[in-house]
């Protein structure tokens, strides 16, 4: 990575030229690079990551507050998308070449290419204090646009008044990185219930008797829904790469609103573990969708 | 040594011909099909809108989008000969955003080109070679597919340190190309099956014969409908990276535009518009890249067509 | 008692983006109560739009235009879609092509049999599970078997589980579309003697729906041949195979090797299946018969009787004016 991190901890006075050998010394930045990486892997299992440049705190104590509140937020977010995805792409799916299939798959598409900054910015000004609507139409309501929970609560505490306001204050980013990511799910839950609905079993199940609803929940949803868990397993590289942008906008101080702080400032303790975060939440999430997979396919084995 | 006769059957015509004419024919099919579906022929209306705006900008900007309009501050409200007001240099938004237009059709254009052509060379090889060079490269793939994307961006980003123009669709295209990679390979896959392919092994043609004359040419409508869904990607992501502050300094795009309106609260101060507009510019020119995209997609893919 | 099934003119249409389908056109036939009836012809002329159309099963692009399908006297064709679902798989049952995409592939076998004993009859689920047992006991499957999915079975077993499925709810009709189609041969025999003893210990009445006639021979007593979406021939299976009517008949009959008679290749029928969006002006086989005159291009053969039970449509024939090959029950409205 560019630039030489101990310029920016250490202020550029000639007579601070011990302290720079010193955290040389001390970062092991004279030592063989392969002794280097031998230190740095012992240090991530002993979850010893040093300090980060910028604040001076545990680059581990940072982290793993910042990722409670992008977990919440992910975690929101991806549970109210995943719900209403299903159930419009089921939808469109039954009522195929309908007007709500056209109208949905239209919106859905035009979302689809909505750049997720811009849409948060977009909602936090019609939901902001003063804002256009609240002047035209009575009772528009004002929700938070900034932060986790109000600032004259701090400190938090886990009480019903602190979980209320960040319930409240986690409703437009969850809403924003939801209608974000909800396009992609609902047009492939669509297309993919379309494709089980051409399958034999489907007839047989209405031969039965079934009624519509019967047929869709029994017999199509279970067969529609394996290829849709490992579509959002995949899927959660880019819901992160949404969350990074929704946090910066609603300053919500999760992983995302860290990483362009750091990158802001060359963090680079921070920046480096913020990437194995990543990559740790992407392979947790691609084993957590193999095991549901194992749950809903029975012709998936472990071999 | 004689001459050779070439004799000349009327009626006849060489191999060469022969497919030259059935190409150009199934793009003319193609062509009918587009001029009569009705997705396509919106996406495509919305595209040419823009691509009109980027080369006519020179002729319909009023004002040059880097130079503080002689008439007015910086910050002004909108109105009069500045409808969407002016920026904090006092430059006029309304030329900003026409301007703005080429940017981001340029980086979508070429960046979606540079991923292209990574992941039509990856797909082509990892699916016509197969065994262990297939299963390397497709893993290598995964582990590309399952990074977040935009991590991996402002990584490349901030390591190049200073982006101009090449540098930024470099950095988009070289971190979309595993998606293409993916539909190529399995396009692919699917071609080698095909009876001609063992035909032109029969007759002794060598692999690279075979993967350029007969793989490639089949897989390209694909390839083609596949470029233009990942220029809609790439364009939403210059957006993010200029909004962020990662992309060209030197020009103006609209994320860059809609970040400066960001900073300097546009929404508060009454110039909505200065957010507005260029967000929507980028919304309708994405969905003319997609619709025109998946319409594409759905007439060159047989499996689709069907339903 | 009136007859269990009489299909009357019954004729069936698609919307395509290509033109209207015109997939069955006046197809009428009869099935008696604990009657086989095989229905017959090259794929693609109607036999399972029929089908699916007997128990309002047709997709939505799909819809009877006219004609009666009437079920012990009723008419199904105008009962509203949700008494209609009361009828299917309780009154009358369908098993599938290739039973392996009949089957749910994420279900057990058991929960697919007992759903709908569990629907029709209101059965707690432990009786409805413990039906279910005795009915793959009675296809020849162990009853351990009920909780294994479907890919754990191999085709012929899928089909057997099918069978099992299908005689659930103790229906009158069972329509079987292509039962052994995919199957080898030595399974073929096992599924349609399985079918046949079946047939004959719960008198079951029953339309096997094949391309192929040998499969129709040896269990069918009525067999009807369709073409193009048009009924060519029907007759008593016997009659219908040793002394064939209509050229259409005479082609498919010639398609099979006889191992008794000398040897001779078996004849194919020249050509393709007409197109169903435009057929053929006249008689729908003409363009494909060797028998074709001037008349057969312009004017259409009506199904006539030539003999007790015996009808075709050819202008080699006979043509009288139509009469219905049994009297039509008349009931009171």
């Amino acid at each position: 990575m560019p630039g030489d991190p101990s310029l920016s901890i250490i202020p550029r006075d000639p007579k601070f030229r011990g302290l720079r050998d010193y955290m040389i010394s001390f970062f092991g930045l004279d030592r063989p690079q392969w002794e280097q990486f031998v230190i740095y892997l012992q240090r991530l299992f002993t979850l010893d990551w040093g300090v980060s440049y910028q604040d001076h705190r545990p680059v581990a104590d940072i982290l793993f507050h910042d990722l409670g509140w992008t977990l919440l937020l992910v975690g929101t977010s991806t549970i109210i998308t995943i719900l209403i995805g299903i159930a419009v792409g089921a939808y469109s799916a039954v009522r195929r070449g309908k007007a709500f299939d056209f109208v949905s798959t239209g919106i859905g598409i035009f979302l689809y290419g909505m750049p997720i900054f811009w849409l948060g910015l977009v909602l936090q000004s019609a939901f902001r204090k003063n804002s256009v609507f609240q002047t035209w139409i009575p009772g528009w309501p004002a929700l938070p646009t900034s932060g986790y929970y109000d600032d004259r609560l701090i400190p938090w505490n886990w009480d019903i008044v602190h979980l209320a306001d960040a319930g409240l204050h986690l409703l437009l980013p969850a809403l924003t990185l939801s209608l974000g990511t909800l396009a992609g799910i609902s047009l492939v839950m669509r297309n993919s219930l379309i494709d089980v609905m051409t399958e034999d079993f489907v007839t047989t199940a209405r031969a039965k008797g079934l009624s519509p609803r019967q047929v869709l929940r029994r017999h199509i949803l279970p067969n529609g829904l394996p290829p849709m868990v490992s579509l959002i397993a995949l899927d959660i590289a880019f819901i992160l790469g949404g969350a990074y942008q929704v946090e910066v906008i609603f300053r919500y101080q999760g992983i995302g609103f860290r990483t362009i702080e750091a990158i802001g400032s060359l963090d680079y303790p921070l920046l480096q573990f913020i990437i194995v975060i990543g990559g740790v939440a992407v392979v947790l999430a691609n084993l957590l969708s193999d095991f549901l997979l194992l749950w809903l396919d029975p012709r998936i084995k472990i071999s | 040594m004689g001459t050779v006769d070439v004799v000349k059957v009327p009626g006849a015509i060489s191999p060469f011909r022969a497919r030259a004419t059935v190409v150009s024919r199934r793009m003319q099919d193609i062509g009918l099909q587009v001029f009569h579906n009705k997705t396509a022929m919106a996406g495509l209306i919305i595209l040419l809108f823009f691509t009109f705006l980027a080369v006519a900008a020179p002729l319909i900007a009023p004002y040059s989008p880097l130079t503080a309009v002689p008439d007015v501050g910086p910050l002004t409200l909108p109105g009069g000969v500045h409808p969407f007001g002016t920026n904090q240099f006092g430059y006029d938004i309304y030329s900003q955003v026409i301007w703005g237009t080429q940017i981001s059709l340029l980086v979508g254009v070429l960046a979606a080109g540079v991923a292209s052509v990574i992941g039509t060379a990856v797909g082509l090889i990892s699916g016509f070679v197969g065994g262990w060079i297939d299963e390397v490269i497709m893993r290598f793939n995964d582990v590309v597919l399952s990074i977040p994307w935009l991590v991996l961006m402002i990584v490349v980003a901030a390591r190049l340190n200073y982006l101009d123009l090449a540098g930024i669709i470099l950095v988009i295209g070289l971190t979309g190309w595993s998606v293409t990679a993916r539909v190529v390979r399995s396009q692919v896959l699917s071609l080698k099956e095909r009876m001609f392919v063992e035909r032109g092994r029969m007759i002794g043609s060598s692999n690279a014969h075979i993967l350029l004359r007969h793989i490639f040419p089949n897989a390209f409508p694909l390839i083609f409908a596949n470029t233009i869904l990942t220029v809609a990607i790439s364009i939403l992501s210059e957006s993010v990276l200029a909004f962020l502050n990662l992309s060209v300094k030197s020009n103006v795009s609209w994320g860059r535009i809609i970040a400066e309106a960001y900073q300097h609260d546009a929404l508060t101060i009454g110039m909505a518009a200065w957010i507005i507009v260029p967000g929507l510019c980028i919304v309708f020119l994405v969905f003319g890249f997609y619709l025109f995209g998946y319409a594409l997609d759905e007439i060159l893919n047989p499996r689709l067509r069907r339903r | 008692m009136p007859t269990l099934l009489e299909v009357r003119d019954l004729t069936i249409e698609f919307r395509t983006k290509a033109g209207i389908v015109h997939a069955v056109e006046g197809a009428s036939f009869n099935v008696e109560r604990g009657e086989a009836m095989g229905l017959a012809g090259e794929s693609g002329c109607g036999k399972t739009t029929t089908a699916l159309a007997l128990m309002r099963l047709l997709p939505y692009n799909g819809r009877i235009v006219r004609g009666s399908i009437s079920f012990e006297g009723r008419d199904l064709v105008p009962v509203p879609e949700d008494s209609m679902r009361a009828i299917r798989w309780k009154e009358m049952s369908i098993v599938f092509q290739g039973a392996m995409n009949s089957l749910n592939p994420v279900q057990r076998v058991g929960r697919q049999i007992a759903e709908p004993i569990m629907l029709h009859e209101e059965a707690e689920p432990e009786a409805s599970f413990k039906r279910a047992g005795d009915l793959l006991e009675l296809v020849g499957i162990s009853r351990n078997r009920l909780n294994d999915y479907p890919h754990e079975f191999s085709g012929g077993m899928r089909q057997r589980v099918m069978i099992a499925m299908a005689l659930a709810c103790n229906p009158k009709l069972v329509i079987a579309d292509e039962p052994v189609t995919a199957l080898d041969v030595m399974i073929q025999a096992q599924i349609l003697d399985l079918l046949e003893r079946l047939r004959r210990e719960l008198h079951l009445a029953m339309i096997l729906i094949s391309h192929d006639l040998s499969v129709l021979a040896d269990t069918c007593e009525q067999v009807t041949i369709m073409y193009a979406g048009k009924t060519m021939e029907s007759g008593k299976t016997m009659d219908l195979f040793t002394d064939p009517k209509h050229p259409y008949t005479q082609g498919l009959v010639g398609a099979f090797p006889d191992i008794r008679g000398p040897r001779n290749m078996p004849e194919a029928i020249p050509g393709d299946v007409p197109s169903l969006i435009s057929p053929p002006s006249g008689c729908v086989f003409h363009p494909r018969c060797k028998f074709a005159f001037d008349r057969c291009t312009k004017a259409e053969p009506a199904l006539t009787e030539l003999s007790v039970g015996r009808r075709a449509a050819c202008f080699l024939y006979p043509q009288v004016t139509e009469v219905p090959p049994r009297p039509i029950a008349i009931t009171e409205v």
